[in-house]
């Protein structure tokens, strides 16, 4: 019982170990695939922005190159009506001054850098003005930051993104898309990316930020997974307890089959021992007696005292053979026959042996010449004689190839007994041996005891039935077990 | 025909009738028997100077004719041992005449061969008895001789003249003479061979050591 709990939580354990790494490595490919995502849709970001910004510089040169002329004219004035971002467009005239000085200065600034500059920038209102300066005049943007962002093309959905995008610029900042909100340090994986937009004149730094949570793994997967394993597991475990219990069974029976032979070796031993000594005796004195009846002048009373030990030691020897029949014999063996129905009995021998029929490619017939009938037999002596004959005849087949074996069991009766013949295809039995088949440790078969049939004959006629063995006309044995019919035919 | 001097046969077996039938067969051919039923009290009591041979049964109960064997090697015990059996398996009969045993017979055991092996081995204990008795007498001669009269008696057993071990040793043939004359002496030896045969076998063994 411990053994088994013991297993049990080996089971467990290789269980929690396994879905543990399934699960890291399905997380994995999560994060994986969502930074990939993450980082795709940054630079997209980063570069639908410069495009934007970029944009602003090229309006303010067209519009210095466009320069002067008509006063009344000034193109500046339908840029908010071409660009949704372009809230408001200011020129300086040659002679005119900047509503503020923070414009004045922007445009000295840009004077002496020789490119548009920014000034006002207020990213809480997310505006902010760009200053160029230019002959005669000089020019300023003012740019709502909510406008200029290009939705249509915007990679992610804004309104549930949980990526956060901002715009820094020094200390301040403006929110793109708010994304899922979270504060450093969160349980979970965080990706960023920083990166300066793309002109010069407006220097915004473009952030953004995914936060992963534990909540956002992909859980489900990581479940099914995990079931999936406990299956498999589940099914491992049940095919080693297969395995194991096959393999128990199969060393049992070989445990059974060595502890048979060495019982028997030791059956074999103790007898020769009980035996010999007798027969040693014996013939010492036997030999001693005819030694002293041919001396010359013979002691005649030393020889008769041997022949009498002589005597005694057959008569002990004797005993020991008696002694060990009535501890073989099984007592009552001839009460037990009865009504059995001998087709039956067949198949279910048949069906015992089915591995062996297998194993040797054998496929029995069993055919009933006239009427069903039933026989007086011993069920279990019936049993082990057909199971003995059986196995005779397709261990006699293995001799032949595979094409030419061929197992039949053929039942008929006469008026007064029922009669089973097993035929085989095998070598058959050699003459000079035919008359000796049943006799005890007569075996034609290397390393064979020679019990088998003798036990068969012997079991045969405790029941009251008849073994017989003869060769078929072409090829193989055929043994017939002859039964009195259990009521004899009309 | 039992003269009391004759050789004696040490038979060991538990079982009575064997025992007792086996003995009656081999005094038929005039050996004197001892039968022992408990190889125990054999071990312990039986005269270990006697001239015979040892019958000994392998299968009895509480210690087995093997292990019995192996005692009396151990003991050395000099007498030849038979081993009887009533079902031998080749292992046995190796590990019997490994242990050196002088004969392995199997049960029932047919009267000729059980005498003959039994003369045999008799035959051959009282030539041993004889061989080691003489090597006794040489050896206790041996050990009379002075250190000169050993060195003398290796350079004739080596072949050299009296002239040649006088040269070898730095002395004049005569002491060499008269050496030699007091080694046949003290070794109650006639003949120059008979020196050779019984006592180059010790020089070797001297020169060895």
């Amino acid at each position: 019982m411990f053994a088994h709990l013991q297993r049990l939580r080996l089971w467990l354990l290789a269980w929690a170990a396994l879905s543990l790494l399934s699960g890291m490595y399905i997380a994995r490919g999560e994060l994986t695939r969502q930074q990939d995502v993450f980082d795709t849709n940054a630079r997209i970001v980063h570069r639908l922005l410069s495009q934007q910004v970029v944009q602003h510089d090229a309006i303010l040169a067209t519009l210095a190159l466009l320069h002067g002329g008509n006063a009344a004219d000034r193109p500046e004035q339908r840029l908010p009506a071409l660009y949704g971002q372009i809230a408001a467009a200011a020129h300086r005239g040659a002679n005119e001054t900047w509503p503020s000085p923070e414009l004045a200065n922007a445009e000295a600034e840009s004077l002496r850098l020789k490119r548009a500059v920014l000034a006002d920038v207020d990213l809480q209102k997310g505006t902010y003005q760009l200053v160029l300066a230019a002959q005669p005049d000089s020019y300023a943007l003012t740019i709502a930051l909510r406008n200029m962002v290009p939705w249509a093309e915007w990679p992610m959905k804004p309104d549930t993104s949980p990526v956060q995008v901002r715009l820094d610029l020094g200390a301040k900042t403006y929110t793109v898309q708010a994304g899922r909100p979270f504060a450093m340090g969160d349980a979970g994986w965080t990706f960023e990316a920083r990166k300066v937009l793309a002109a010069e004149s407006q220097p915004f730094e473009v952030v953004s930020r995914l936060h992963v949570p534990w909540s956002a793994l992909p859980w489900t997967y990581m479940l099914i997974s995990a079931g999936t394993i406990a299956l498999a597991l589940l099914r491992g475990r049940m095919l080693v307890q297969q395995r194991t219990q096959q393999r128990r069974e199969e060393e049992r029976q070989r445990v059974g089959q060595r502890t048979r032979l060495n019982t028997l070796g030791e059956l074999a031993a103790g007898m020769a021992h009980e035996i010999n000594q007798p027969l040693t005796a014996i013939l010492a004195n036997t030999q001693a007696a005819s030694r002293l009846l041919d001396d010359a002048e013979p002691d005649l009373t030393a020889a008769r005292s041997a022949m009498q030990m002589a005597v005694q030691q057959a008569r002990r020897a004797s005993d020991v053979v008696g002694r060990l029949r009535r501890t073989v014999e099984r007592p009552g063996s001839a009460a037990a026959v009865q009504s059995v129905d001998l087709h039956a009995a067949c198949q279910h021998a048949l069906y015992l042996l089915e591995p062996e029929l297998q194993r040797s490619r054998c496929t029995p017939t069993l055919t009933v010449d006239g009427t069903p009938f039933e026989v007086q037999a011993d069920p279990v002596a019936l049993e082990q004689i057909i199971h003995n004959l059986l196995t005779n005849a397709l261990q006699a087949m293995e001799q032949v190839p595979l094409q030419q074996r061929a197992l039949q069991l053929v039942l008929s009766h006469t008026a007064t007994h029922g009669v089973l013949r097993v035929q085989d295809t095998g070598p058959g039995i050699p003459p000079d041996a035919l008359g000796k088949v049943f006799e005890p440790f007569f075996s034609t078969r290397e390393g064979g005891l020679g019990l088998g049939l003798s036990l068969c004959e012997s079991l045969a006629q405790g029941m009251g039935a008849h073994l017989s063995a003869a060769n078929l006309p072409n090829q193989g044995a055929e043994f017939t077990l002859q039964m009195p019919l259990a009521t004899p035919a009309p | 025909m039992t003269a009391p001097l004759s050789p004696l046969i040490h038979l060991i077996d538990d079982d009575e009738a064997v025992r007792s039938s086996l003995a009656l067969l081999i005094s038929t051919v005039g050996l004197r028997v001892q039968p022992w039923a408990d190889p125990q009290t054999f071990l312990k009591t039986f005269d270990r100077e006697s001239i015979g041979a040892i019958v000994l049964d392998v299968r009895m109960p509480g210690i087995s004719g093997l292990t019995v064997l192996d005692m009396l090697k151990e003991q050395k015990v000099d007498q030849p041992v038979i081993m009887l059996t009533g079902h031998g398996t080749i292992d046995m009969c190796r590990r019997a005449f490994k242990s050196g045993a002088a004969e392995f017979l199997e049960k029932p055991v047919d009267d000729e061969r059980l005498l003959e092996a039994l003369q045999t081995s008799v035959r051959q204990h009282v030539q041993s008895r004889q061989r080691n008795q003489a090597d006794r007498v040489t050896r206790q001669r041996y050990a009379q001789l002075s250190e000169r009269e050993r060195e003398v008696l290796g350079l004739i057993v080596s072949g050299l003249t009296n002239k040649e071990i006088g040269r070898a040793l730095n002395v004049s043939p005569r002491t060499i003479e008269t050496h030699r004359a007091n080694l046949f002496a003290k070794l109650e030896i006639d003949a120059l061979a008979q020196l050779v045969r019984q006592y180059a076998a010790l020089v070797d063994e001297d020169t060895a050591a």
